[in-house]
């Protein structure tokens, strides 16, 4: 290593309520240097953007910034240290104009004893959006640009640092290109190498051969740990993607052994199925006793589509039918009374009420299940959540702990409670093991393989296309909120990733 | 961790009650006829109708919303009841009653159909009701004469030795507390504070259950409206203008959280009875009537910043 290292971390480590989220991460970026960065969801990624960005603080470790300690306590002062950021969920305030986003905390620039000169801001962002090479006006409200316009002006807004300060600057690209073209992609790439001499870049996307193709090194992560270091030039896409998963796929992970032909009766169908702006014409078929994996990358509609299945998104055209009958959900009450339930993927928003202890969060949907006469029976609906949490599992000193300190997988068990206790008979898993370490996920995945073996029928939008694959008995790919390819997933007859990824992108 | 948590909690959910005693010991060893029991049994009748006023607001504030109309409600229930007894007899009670209900009622339903603010909804409906007051009762207080006072002895009376409100507000609380520890609804009040959009992702019908604490809490308003024109013998469209500020106070002191999701009717009797004590005392001291809501502010405010927990809010709007 002949150049010293910009920016340095050692062994920088964080956890949220007890799930290990970076452990012990090394990471150095030469000066005008492209570092790609690598791995699954839930891999720590992003985790280390943001503590990158100043908005989380890591829980120990150091960071040294041109071998100077670094202390970041807000994405101010991580701007302040010539730090940009282009995040994944973008942060633009859609009703501000997109001059004020540029410069949104940095208006002292442009003003005398207090009173903004907009011309002078906007003729600043107006050189910026020239750097992207985005003509628009800058006095366009950002709620009017298209995505891919937002994503150019995050761009323009964190190379808008070059000129704020003399130093060299890092830039952290947290998949920037997903929702962009091919020709803004080429913008933007040619952006950073033009960039180089002023400052490194830290690259993180799903798209491999991108990251290979603008990146000098590359890190891979699993686990919140780095887990492989090498330059660009001596890897490919397959060797990454061995590395991210960390092994081949592995039948006895998902328990195929204990996958089981469903039965022939439909649960549930959908024809033509179509929600204005979300997704169109889609049909699908639900047996008892399957699981019936979506696959899709975001904006693809699989999102919109389970959404509906639980109410919170009335279709607009097309026909669903439950249980023989039907019907459009309006709400999820009407969706739950009839006999589906469904596992949110922010599970301590939608999924339980934190503040409440585990009881009433088992009884929630089915309080029916322990009054008589009219009035809550205390000591049933006590035996019952004892019942669930030894049938689950769940660790806890007690029935009575709140849910906010339970772990992820603890808190997934008393969500599936829920259900199981008002008899669901469809589980829609939106995200089930978003959050939970190795160990919780194969608990997960136990008790839906239980679940489909005793008839329920499951919805399963997964983090992951190996999840995916390997738990589901039929896949059902979409892509521009239609639905592009259907795969059967018997044991021996698993569809490989790459033909689902033919179908999504 | 866990247990200290749980350690301080405990202390906090004890907190009011150990603020009632202390305060009723300073009161008494200032003024040792405090602590016999006919004052004491004054005190709680005092304390009754502010008590019955909050109660229905409990659940409205268990929600993580908040009703400003009572105070509307109350006085309009007062000039009803005033103008009809002497006419219509006791009909005059459902009357007023049913009043604060549908008034309620009809704040919920903007509440939740419309997603106004509840406190926006309750002011507004709040204007509406003083307005009909004043029209009502040509802005004068209309003094129930002897007939009216004799249908007004189920108020003014007493039974086994304690004054007649005292049983009511006695009863107010049991059917609180009963349908907080036994019914869904209770329940759901709980689970909707705490965690909204889990609860509705539950399938519970979110928007029922905050129409019904509405409407309990128009009703209470009512009821203690009607207490109060037989109390003073008369009705009139200020007489509850300045009890806006105890009750809602009486709920905070009492624990119930501001932001929703911890509370109950239990804990605002005992925050009504530190608010009438507070005055109690703040006579006792000298402070000028008109001054005490300078205090029950400071007090409100203080019970808030006390009892909050700012771990749960991220942003305070």
């Amino acid at each position: 290593m002949a150049e010293k290292a910009f920016l340095n971390l050692t062994d920088v480590s964080k956890a949220f309520a007890g799930v290990q989220a970076l452990a012990q991460v090394c990471i150095e970026v030469r000066p005008g240097e492209v570092v790609g960065l690598v791995g699954e969801n839930g891999a720590g990624k992003s985790t280390l953007m943001r503590i990158l960005a100043g908005v989380y603080r890591p829980d120990s470790g150091t960071l040294l910034l041109d071998g100077r300690p670094l202390v970041l306590h807000s994405p101010r002062e991580a701007n302040l240290q010539g730090i940009g950021i282009v995040f994944q969920e973008q942060s633009l305030l859609p009703n501000l104009t997109v001059a004020e986003n540029i410069y949104l905390g940095q208006e002292k620039e442009f003003s005398r004893w207090g009173v903004i000169s907009w011309p002078a801001l906007r003729a600043a962002a107006k050189r910026q959006l020239e750097k992207v090479q985005l003509p628009i006006d800058p006095a366009t409200r950002t709620a009017h640009l298209s995505f891919a316009e937002r994503q150019m002006v995050e761009l323009a807004k964190a190379l808008a640092l070059e000129e704020r300060t003399e130093r060299h600057l890092v830039i952290l690209l947290d998949e920037p290109t997903s929702v962009l073209e091919q020709r803004e992609i080429d913008i933007l790439f040619e952006r950073v190498r033009a960039l180089r001499n002023r400052a490194s870049f830290v690259f993180v996307s799903h798209r491999l051969d991108e990251v290979l193709h603008i990146s000098d090194r590359v890190y891979v992560m699993k686990d919140g740990k780095v887990v492989a270091q090498m330059p660009a030039a001596e890897t490919n896409v397959p060797e990454l993607h061995r590395l991210m998963v960390g092994r081949e796929l592995h039948a006895e992970y998902y328990r195929e052994a204990r996958q089981r032909e469903p039965a022939k009766s439909l649960v549930m169908q959908a024809e033509s199925l179509t929600s204005e702006g979300a997704y169109r014409n889609v049909d699908f078929v639900l047996r008892q006793g399957e699981i019936l994996g979506i696959a899709g990358v975001i904006g693809s509609g699989r999102e919109a589509l389970t959404r509906t299945l639980f109410g919170f998104l009335p279709h607009s055209g097309g026909k669903l039918t439950v249980a023989g009958k039907p019907v459009r959900l309006t709400s999820p009450d009407q969706a739950a009374a009839l006999g589906i339930g469904y596992i949110p993927r922010e599970r301590r928003v939608e999924g339980l009420v934190l503040a409440l202890p585990i009881v009433p969060n088992i009884t929630l949907a089915s309080l029916a299940t322990v009054m008589k006469r009219g009035a809550i029976q205390g000591s049933k609906e006590r035996q019952l959540a004892e019942s669930w949490v030894e049938k689950l599992r769940v660790r806890t000193p007690s029935v009575d702990a709140l849910c906010l300190n339970l772990s992820g997988g603890n808190q997934q068990k008393v969500v599936l409670s829920k259900w199981m206790n008002a008899r669901s008979k469809i589980l829609i898993f939106d995200h089930p093991t978003r959050g939970l370490d190795v160990g919780a996920k194969e608990e997960v995945y136990d008790l839906m393989r239980t679940l489909s073996e005793q008839g329920m029928s499951i919805i399963l939008t997964a983090d992951t296309l190996e999840e995916t694959i390997g738990l589901s008995h039929s896949i059902l790919v979409m892509r521009d909120g239609e639905v592009t390819a259907r795969f059967d997933a018997s044991p021996g007859k698993k569809p490989a990733q790459v033909d689902l990824i033919r179908h999504m992108v | 961790m866990t247990l200290k948590r749980n350690y301080r909690e405990q202390i906090r959910g004890l907190a009011p009650l150990l603020v009632l005693v202390g305060l009723v010991l300073v009161i008494g060893v200032l003024r040792p006829g405090f602590l016999s029991w006919d004052s004491l049994v004054v005190t709680v009748a005092n304390t009754a109708i502010l008590f019955i006023l909050a109660a229905g607001s409990t659940f409205v504030v268990m929600l993580g919303s908040i009703d400003l109309s009572i105070q509307a409600i109350c006085s309009f229930a007062s000039v009803i009841v005033a103008a009809m007894l002497p006419g219509y007899g006791y009909v005059a009670f459902p009357v007023a009653v049913a009043m604060g209900l549908v008034t309620g009622t009809v704040s919920g339903l903007f509440h939740v159909w419309l997603r106004i603010p509840s406190f926006i909804v309750t002011l507004a409906t709040s204007g509406l009701l003083v307005s009909a007051a004043l029209l009502f009762s040509h802005e004068r207080a209309i003094s129930i004469d002897e007939a009216g006072r004799a249908r007004l002895a189920w108020v003014t009376g007493d039974f086994l030795g304690l004054p007649n409100v005292i049983w009511v507000a006695a009863l107010v609380t049991a059917l609180g507390i009963w349908s907080q520890k036994y019914t869904p609804f209770g329940r759901y009040s709980i689970a909707i504070g705490a965690g909204e959009p889990a609860t509705w992702a539950s399938g519970v019908r979110v928007n029922r259950y905050k129409v019904i604490a509405f409407a309990i809490s128009g009703a209470l308003a009512a009821l203690a409206g009607v207490l109060m024109a037989g109390r003073e013998g008369s009705g009139s469209p200020t007489l509850a203008d300045q009890l806006l500020l105890p009750a809602i106070a009486a709920v905070i002191v009492g624990g119930t959280a501001i932001t929703g999701g911890a509370g109950g009717i239990g804990r605002t009797a005992v925050g009504a009875l530190i608010i009438t004590i507070v005055r109690v005392g703040m006579t006792f001291i000298g402070v000028d009537i008109f001054a005490q809501q300078i205090v029950f502010g400071v007090v409100l405010v203080l019970a808030v910043a006390l009892t909050i927990d700012r771990t749960k809010i991220v942003i305070v709007k």
